[in-house]
C-alpha cells in the first residue's frame, strides 16, 4: 500500500509556473490524470516520480521525499511521454538493463514476467530502432514493470497503440489496481479513463481543479443545471407534464425527443417516473446527457 | 453564389438585403499538374535561396555575400576605367575560381537551407502525396539552387562586362568574353551544387550541412593545390594537371581554358592536350551525375508516406 | 458511391507481408481504417495514392487505376500524415500556397483557396505568424488545411487526433464531419480510438497483421442489442426484485444502482417506470444498450 501525497506544491521555471500550489493524495487503486495540453501533468508525474524538484512544498510517498533518493526509485515505476530511445538496442536487452540497474536478484526471470505482462515476447529480440510506436510504449510499460513497484506513473501511456493493446493494457491497469498498487496515469481519452478510474484529479493551467469520482464532481456542480435527453411514446405531452410538475427549469422539443435542464437533480429524476406513469406515457429512452466524463471534464476546463 | 433577395410581404418596396454563401467552394479550373509543381518548387527553392519570401532576418547572409563578392568586380573596373588599362586583369572566368571562398560560402549557407531542412521537418510525405515523382523533388531542388549560385557568379561577371564596355574596350571581344564566363558559371554551379547538396542530405541538421560543404569545398581546394603541386615536382610533365579534376574550381577553370581557349586562373589546372581534356569533360560528367544518383538514392529511402 | 475498390491487394517486402489479398469496397462519406499499427496502414496508402507498385492484385481509387494512374490520383486526393511534417519557419498561409501549387492550382487561385482553406479549419490571425509558434491543435488544422486546399475528392487522414487534448479532439471531430456533410469530400480516417469512429464513422474497415477483419457499416456495428440499461437513485435491489419477479432476466451493473435487464418483452420499459414510480426512486437512467466497434475486437480473436 502507497501513497502519493503532495502538500502545497508549486514548480516554477523562471517566470513560468507550471504547476502551482497542488495538494494532493494519491492512494491504492487507479487514479486518472487529466487536463489541457500544457496543464502541468507531466511536471507532476516528473515531481512525484523524482526526476524534478518542486519549487516550494514537499512531495512524498509514505511519507518520504522523493527528490534525491534513489532508495525510493524500487517502489515507482515511469513510463514517460518522451518518445526517444535507445534505437540500436533489442527490446529485451532494454528491459533487462532496467532490471540490473534496479538490483533484481533473478533480472532475466524478472524481464520475461515484464515482456509477457505487455505481450512483447514476440518480438523481443528486434531493436527497438524497428519498432512501431505502439510497441515502443509497450517496452516502456515493461520497463516500469519489471521490478514490480508499488507506485506505477503513466504518461499518455498508450499513445499509439492499436484498440486490442489498449484494451488488453487498460484490463492490466486495473487489475494492478484491484490488486492494490497505486496506479495514476494521464490521458487524454476520457472513454478509457473513465472506464478504469475510480477517482480523477483535473489540473487546469497549474492549477488543480477537482478531485475524486467524477460522478460525485458532477453533483457538486449545483450551478450547472444537470442536462437529460428523454424520448418517449408522446414527447409534447410529456413536456408539459413536466413544466407543469415544475422538477425542470427547462424543457426542449428536438427532432429525438426532449431536452431537460433541471437544477435540482433529485427532485428532477423521482419526479420523472411518477409524472410518465400519471400522464400514461411510455418512456423509451432517459440519458443523463451530461454525466459523462467529458462532459465534467468540459465544464470543469470552462471555468 | 448569392441567394435571392428576400422580400417580405407587404412591407414595401424590396430591400437589396443579401445573404452570401461563403462555405466550401469547389475547384473545377485547370489543375496544371507534374510540369507546374516542379516549376513551383524550383522557383521556391531558387527565391528561398536568397531569402526572399522570408523574414528579414534570412536575408542578411546571402545578400551580405552578394555584396562581398561584387565589391572587388567594382573596384577592379574602377581601377581599369581611371587608369585606363588595356584589359581586366581578372577575366570573366578567371573571377569565380579566383575569388571561390566566397562562392563556397554561398552554396554552404544555402544548400543546407534548401534540403536539410526539409529533412529535418518531415515534408516529404506532404509533397510526395502531391502530382509529382520523386526525381522532380531532387531535380528541383538542385536546379533551384544551382540557378540561384549561378546568378550568384553572374553578377559581378557583369559588372565587369558592364565596366569593360565602360572602358570602351572592343565590345564584340568582350561579350564573347562574358558569354564564356556565363556557361562556365553555369558549368561551376551545376557541379558544385550536385556536391553541396548530396552533402547537405545526409544531415538534418543545418549547422552541420554548413560545415560538412564548407570544409569540403574549402579543404578540398587547397588539398588538391598541395597534392597537384607535389606531383608537379616529383614527376615532370603534365600528370600534375590531372589531380584538378578532384577539386570542382579547378575542374571548373581547366574547362574554361580548355573548351575556351581562355587562360585558366591557375596554370596548372591546365589540362593536357586532348586526352587531358577528354579526362576533364569526363570527370565533370561523372561527378555530376554521380551525386546525382546518391541524391536520388538518397530520397528514395527517406520520407515515406 | 464506392470511393475506392481493392481486389487482392498484396504487399510483399521480402519475408514480410504488410498488405494480403485485401479485397473491399470503401462506400463515400466517412469511413474509418483500424487495426494494428505499422507496416500495413501506410503501405496500403501508399500504394492507393500510387507511389508503391503492389506486390499483385489492383485498387482502383475514384475510378483511377493505383498503378498506371498515380499523378491523376493525387492531384484529386489529400493527404495529413500523423507525423511532424510542417515546416515551422514559415507562416501558415505562406505554406498553404506552396502547398496550393504544388497540388497543380495557378497562382491566384492558390492564393484565394489558401485563406479560404484556412478560414474553414479555423485559423484566423495566427496564420500570419510563423508555424513553429503554433499549438498542437492549430498544427493539426494546418496539416488537415494543406490536404483540403485543392478541393480534392477524397482524403486521408492519419490519426488526425493524435496528441490533442479532450477540447481538441472535439473539434477536429466536428471538423471532419464538416468535411464530409458541409465540403462534401469523402473521408478515409485512421484511429486507434473506436469511440472517435463510433461518433464520427459512417462506415468500419478492420485490418490486422495485413489482412481484412471486417468491413461494416457503423450503423450495423453500433445496433441496438437486446438489453435495457436502468440506473435508480436507490433500492435497485427492490427494483431488481420485482422484474424477476415478473420473469425477467437482470443482471447488477458495475455502478451502485444500475443494472441491465434482457428486453424479451417490449412492456418490460413501461414496467421499468412502473415499479420505480411505484417504490418512489428516482429514475437517472433508462437506455437501450447498443453494440461496440470494441466488440470485434474482443470475439473475433484478433492478434496483433
Amino acid at each position: 500500500m502507497s501513497t502519493i501525497e503532495l502538500v502545497g506544491v508549486s514548480r516554477w521555471f523562471g517566470n513560468v509556473v507550471a504547476v502551482n500550489d497542488v495538494t494532493m493524495t494519491i492512494g491504492p487503486g487507479v487514479t486518472g490524470l487529466l487536463g489541457p495540453n500544457g496543464a502541468g501533468k507531466s511536471t507532476l508525474l516528473g515531481m512525484m516520480s523524482g526526476f524534478l524538484p518542486p519549487s516550494s512544498g514537499t512531495v512524498t510517498i509514505d511519507g518520504i521525499a522523493v527528490w534525491r533518493n534513489p532508495a525510493m526509485y524500487k517502489e515507482i515505476g515511469l513510463v514517460p511521454e518522451a518518445e526517444a530511445m535507445f534505437d540500436s538496442m533489442t527490446g529485451e536487452e532494454f528491459v533487462l538493463a532496467n532490471a540490473r540497474l534496479h538490483g533484481l536478484a533473478d533480472p532475466h526471470s524478472a524481464t520475461v514476467a515484464a515482456l509477457e505482462k505487455v505481450e512483447m515476447l514476440e518480438a523481443k529480440a528486434r531493436r527497438i530502432g524497428t519498432f512501431s510506436k505502439g510497441m515502443k510504449q509497450r517496452i516502456k510499460m515493461a520497463t516500469a514493470l519489471v521490478h514490480e513497484p508499488k507506485v506505477l506513473l503513466l504518461d499518455e501511456p498508450f499513445n499509439g497503440m492499436d484498440p486490442r493493446q489498449r484494451m488488453h493494457l487498460l484490463a492490466l491497469l486495473q487489475q494492478l489496481g484491484t490488486d492494490g498498487h497505486t496506479v495514476l496515469f494521464s490521458s487524454h481519452i476520457l472513454e478509457e479513463v473513465e472506464d478504469i478510474a475510480g477517482t480523477i484529479e483535473v489540473v487546469v493551467a497549474g492549477r488543480q481543479a477537482a478531485s475524486g469520482d467524477f460522478r460525485s464532481i458532477r453533483r457538486l456542480m449545483t450551478e450547472r443545471p444537470h442536462q437529460y435527453s428523454l424520448s418517449s411514446s408522446d414527447n409534447r405531452a410529456l413536456a408539459a407534464a413536466i413544466i407543469s410538475d415544475g422538477s425542470a427549469d427547462a424543457v426542449s422539443l428536438t427532432a429525438q425527443g426532449l431536452d431537460v435542464q433541471a437544477s435540482d437533480f433529485g427532485r428532477f429524476v423521482h419526479a420523472l417516473p411518477r409524472i410518465a406513469r400519471d400522464a400514461q406515457i411510455s418512456l423509451f429512452d432517459v440519458t443523463p446527457a451530461d454525466d459523462s466524463l467529458e462532459s465534467v471534464f468540459a465544464y470543469l476546463v470552462a471555468r | 453564389m448569392t441567394t435571392p433577395n428576400i422580400g417580405l410581404p407587404n412591407s414595401g418596396p424590396p430591400n437589396d438585403s443579401v445573404i452570401h454563401d461563403i462555405g466550401f467552394r469547389h475547384y473545377d479550373g485547370p489543375r496544371l499538374g507534374r510540369g507546374w509543381a516542379f516549376r513551383s518548387l524550383l522557383l521556391e527553392t531558387l527565391r528561398g535561396a536568397f531569402g526572399l519570401g522570408r523574414p528579414a532576418k534570412v536575408k542578411i547572409m546571402p545578400w551580405v555575400l552578394i555584396g562581398l563578392f561584387t565589391v572587388p568586380a567594382i573596384v577592379i573596373v574602377a581601377v581599369v576605367i581611371l587608369t585606363g588599362g588595356q584589359e581586366l586583369p581578372l577575366t570573366y572566368t578567371q573571377y569565380p575560381i579566383a575569388m571561390s571562398l566566397l562562392v563556397s560560402l554561398f552554396l554552404a549557407g544555402r544548400a543546407p537551407y534548401a534540403v536539410s531542412r526539409d529533412l529535418r521537418d518531415g515534408i516529404m510525405p506532404l509533397y510526395l502525396s502531391r502530382p509529382i515523382k520523386r526525381q522532380d523533388y531532387v531535380y528541383a531542388k538542385l536546379l533551384g539552387l544551382a540557378i540561384a549560385v549561378w546568378i550568384f557568379i553572374a553578377t559581378p561577371v557583369t559588372v565587369l562586362l558592364i565596366g569593360a564596355l565602360l572602358a570602351k574596350f572592343p565590345v564584340r571581344d568582350q561579350l564573347l568574353g562574358w558569354l564564356g564566363g556565363m556557361l562556365m558559371a553555369a558549368v561551376l554551379a551545376l557541379l558544385i551544387t550536385s556536391i553541396a547538396l548530396t552533402l547537405a542530405s545526409f544531415t538534418k541538421r543545418r549547422g552541420l550541412g554548413v560545415a560538412a560543404v564548407l570544409a569540403t569545398l574549402v579543404l578540398l581546394s587547397g588539398f588538391v593545390s598541395v597534392l597537384v603541386s607535389v606531383v608537379t615536382m616529383q614527376r615532370s610533365g603534365s600528370t600534375g594537371t590531372y589531380f584538378a579534376v578532384l577539386d570542382p574550381y579547378l575542374l571548373v577553370d581547366g574547362l574554361s581554358a580548355a573548351w575556351l581557349g581562355v587562360d585558366p586562373q591557375n596554370d596548372f589546372a591546365q589540362p593536357d592536350g586532348a586526352l587531358g581534356t577528354l579526362v576533364f569533360t569526363t570527370a565533370l560528367v561523372v561527378i555530376v551525375a554521380g551525386m546525382v544518383a546518391i541524391l536520388l538514392r538518397r530520397f528514395r529511402k527517406v520520407g515515406g508516406v | 458511391m464506392t470511393t475506392i475498390t481493392t481486389s487482392g491487394l498484396t504487399k510483399a517486402f521480402g519475408s514480410v507481408t504488410a498488405v494480403s489479398n485485401l479485397t473491399v469496397e470503401l462506400p463515400t462519406g466517412v469511413v474509418g481504417l483500424v487495426g494494428a499499427n505499422g507496416a500495413g496502414k501506410s503501405t496500403l496508402i501508399k500504394m492507393l495514392l500510387g507511389l508503391i507498385p503492389p506486390t499483385s492484385g489492383s485498387a482502383t481509387i475514384l475510378g483511377f487505376d493505383c498503378l498506371t494512374d498515380g499523378l491523376r490520383i493525387r492531384e484529386v486526393v489529400g493527404y495529413m500524415p500523423e507525423s511532424e511534417c510542417l515546416p515551422l519557419d514559415v507562416s501558415a498561409t505562406e505554406f498553404l500556397v506552396h502547398m496550393a501549387r504544388m497540388s497543380g492550382l495557378p497562382a491566384s487561385t492558390g492564393r484565394e483557396r489558401a485563406a479560404d482553406t484556412l478560414r474553414h479549419v479555423g485559423l484566423y490571425e495566427e496564420r500570419y505568424r510563423p508555424i513553429g509558434g503554433y499549438s498542437t491543435g492549430m498544427k493539426q488544422r494546418v496539416k488537415l488545411a494543406q490536404a483540403l486546399v485543392h478541393d480534392p475528392k477524397l482524403v486521408f487522414l492519419d490519426e488526425p487526433t493524435n496528441g490533442l487534448d479532450p477540447a481538441g479532439r472535439d473539434d477536429m471531430l466536428g471538423l471532419i464531419s464538416r468535411v464530409s456533410s458541409d465540403f462534401g469530400i469523402a473521408v478515409v480516417v485512421t484511429s486507434h480510438l473506436l469511440g472517435e469512429l463510433e461518433r464520427i464513422a459512417d462506415h468500419v474497415v478492420v485490418i490486422d497483421g495485413g489482412v481484412l477483419q471486417r468491413s461494416t457499416s457503423t450503423a450495423d456495428a453500433t445496433q441496438l442489442s437486446g438489453a435495457l440499461l436502468v440506473e435508480v437513485t436507490d433500492d435497485a435491489d427492490a427494483v431488481m426484485a420485482r422484474l424477476r419477479d415478473l420473469g425477467a432476466s437482470v443482471a447488477a451493473g458495475r455502478t451502485p444502482g444500475s443494472f441491465a435487464v434482457e428486453l424479451t418483452d417490449e412492456s418490460l420499459p413501461a414496467a421499468v417506470v412502473a415499479i420505480v414510480a411505484e417504490l418512489g426512486v428516482g429514475l437517472v437512467r433508462l437506455q437501450r444498450r447498443r453494440h461496440h466497434l470494441s466488440e470485434i475486437f474482443e470475439t473475433s480473436g484478433v492478434t496483433s
